[in-house]
């Protein structure tokens, strides 16, 4: 096996990995509310979300090969790689690739040790952003479209992260507080009852448009990377093999479930109960149907994040936990340079040691490292299926997943 | 570009409110007309209190079928997405077209 084909594998590995992390990371956008009020079980939730997210990798038919456009300027836009970059084997691309990739993930764990739902895709793209800046400068990065059309970093990441929690917040609100209003000469029971199904049929739709959405951003660069290194040239289809093993990826994320990041979805934003669930998880669905319709993508994190926000506003006399929103938001605006710090890092980190193999086995092993770490670190207060639902205030039952300094 | 953002995000925010509340509703109106008729105060069945029930019963039916349409309008923009088409409305029904 030569050099350049152990670093196209490694590429790929890592790229599985990240597409692992983007599964536990957003499971409770699908399913924290659900298991807030338990609708489901814990287990039955995840496991429901899991197989929804594989069907709806699957469903992905469309080729995505074109997913780094958006931001950087590594592709042409028929999707070939930039010919500058693809000499011996793709090298170049591969390690721009990797480190984006590093990047990304680093970010996804350290939020997810905090219990912060942030963005999968924001962190691959601040991975990618910056290790083209590092690798190509900052003339390889896309950050504006021209005047006909939202593009690059701006009209893609930057605005629509201000606007659809925003969006999310305010449908969710008006569906809730119209619902209690409908719904307030109900008994609690009835209600519970009622709304269970509502509950479990919007989340099941979360899933599967996160399927559909999240899991062709990874085998759109997993395509591009054997595009760069010649062992693929068909730009209108995706191999199968990627296909499955991406589609695999996120489900198996999504099962193992992010506990601490649904944990603060569930119980730390607001009290949640089925009415409320009801009205969030179907604004979320509408919120992320309607605008990738009309052609822009909003980070399904966001939205959800903005809906149960929204329906803690929309309930008669309910009480939002404004710390615990603020930290999320502060979250949001840093994870693009964040994961872009970290992306380029790793891509000079590579480069010291002269690139190639070398260069791809240290960022590979420094990853290894830092998640291993992180792991560790979560294992001190690991928050499961068991534990999840907790009382948020009570101090004896879980620390405060978000609290850094926690001894 | 900001003033082509907040051209589009208008429609999102638009379509948004008619799907994603306004289904919401809809099925709490369903679950609501359900609960019709069983909260007679005495729990005496008398005609009245049946044909409400019936009412109830009814109207429920009809507002999750209204749902169930939402979840399958749902389910096609999906499958759309995945596919690289787009839904058209231009014959009235929904029919799938390829993305421009």
């Amino acid at each position: 096996m030569s050099a350049q084909l152990l670093t196209l594998v490694l590429v790929v590995i890592v790229a599985l990995g990240f597409d692992f992390t983007n599964g536990f990371h957003d499971t409770g956008n699908s399913m924290a509310t659900t298991i807030a009020t338990g609708a489901l079980k814990p287990k039955t939730a995840v496991a429901l979300a899991a197989v929804l997210n594989l069907v709806g990798a699957f469903l992905s038919v469309a080729v995505a090969l074109t997913v780094t456009n958006a931001v950087v300027s590594i592709q042409n836009s028929d999707g070939t790689p930039d010919s500058a970059l693809t000499a011996d084997h793709g090298s170049a691309l591969l390690l721009i690739i990797l480190a984006g990739l590093v990047g990304g993930i680093v970010w996804n764990l350290t939020t997810w040790l905090f219990g912060l739902p942030s963005s999968s895709s924001h962190a691959l793209f601040g991975g990618l952003i910056g290790a083209t800046i590092a690798g190509i400068g900052w003339g390889g990065v896309h950050w504006t479209g021209d005047s006909t059309k939202l593009d690059g970093v701006v009209g893609k990441v930057i605005l629509p992260a201000f606007a659809s929690p925003v969006i999310a917040a305010i449908v969710s609100m008006v569906g809730t507080w119209l619902i209690f209003r409908i719904t307030r000469a109900l008994g609690e029971g009835l209600n519970n009852g009622g709304f269970r199904w509502g509950q479990i049929g919007t989340g099941s739709l979360m899933a599967l448009a996160h399927g559909t959405n999240d899991a062709q951003k990874t085998m759109g660069v997993i395509t591009l990377s054997l595009i760069a290194y010649g062992s693929w040239t068909d730009l209108s289809a995706i191999p199968l093999w990627v296909k499955v093993s991406c589609a695999v990826a996120i489900a198996l994320g999504t099962y193992v479930g992010g506990w601490r990041i649904i944990r603060t979805l569930g119980k730390g934003i607001t009290e949640i109960e089925a009415r409320q669930g009801t009205a969030a998880q179907g604004s979320a669905a509408a919120v992320i149907l309607a605008s990738s319709q009309l052609g822009f993508a909003l980070s399904t994190t966001h939205v959800a994040t903005g809906s149960i926000l929204g329906s803690g506003l929309g309930k008669p006399g309910a009480h939002v936990r404004w710390r615990v929103a603020g930290r999320m938001a502060v979250a949001w605006f840093i994870t693009l340079p964040m994961a872009a710090l970290v992306g380029a890092g790793t891509w000079e980190i590579g480069n010291a040691v002269g690139g190639g193999l070398v260069g791809a086995l240290l960022m590979v092993a420094l990853l290894l490292v830092a998640s291993g770490l992180m792991y560790a670190r979560s294992r001190r207060h690991p928050i499961t299926a068991e534990n999840v639902n907790d009382d948020w205030e009570d101090p004896a039952a879980v620390l405060e997943p978000s609290d850094p300094v926690a001894a | 570009m900001f003033t082509l953002f907040l051209q589009d995000i208008w429609k999102v925010l638009l379509y948004s409110l008619i799907l994603g509340a306004g289904l919401p509703v809809v099925y709490a109106l369903g679950v609501r007309a359900s609960a019709l008729g069983t909260v007679a105060a005495d729990g005496a069945e008398t005609a009245a209190v049946r044909r409400r029930q019936v009412l109830g019963k009814t109207v429920a039916g009809i507002c999750f079928a209204v749902v169930l349409a939402g979840i399958g309008l749902g389910l096609a923009y999906i499958w759309a997405s995945g596919h690289g088409d787009q839904l058209s409305f231009e014959h009235g029904s929904p029919t799938f077209v390829p993305k421009s």
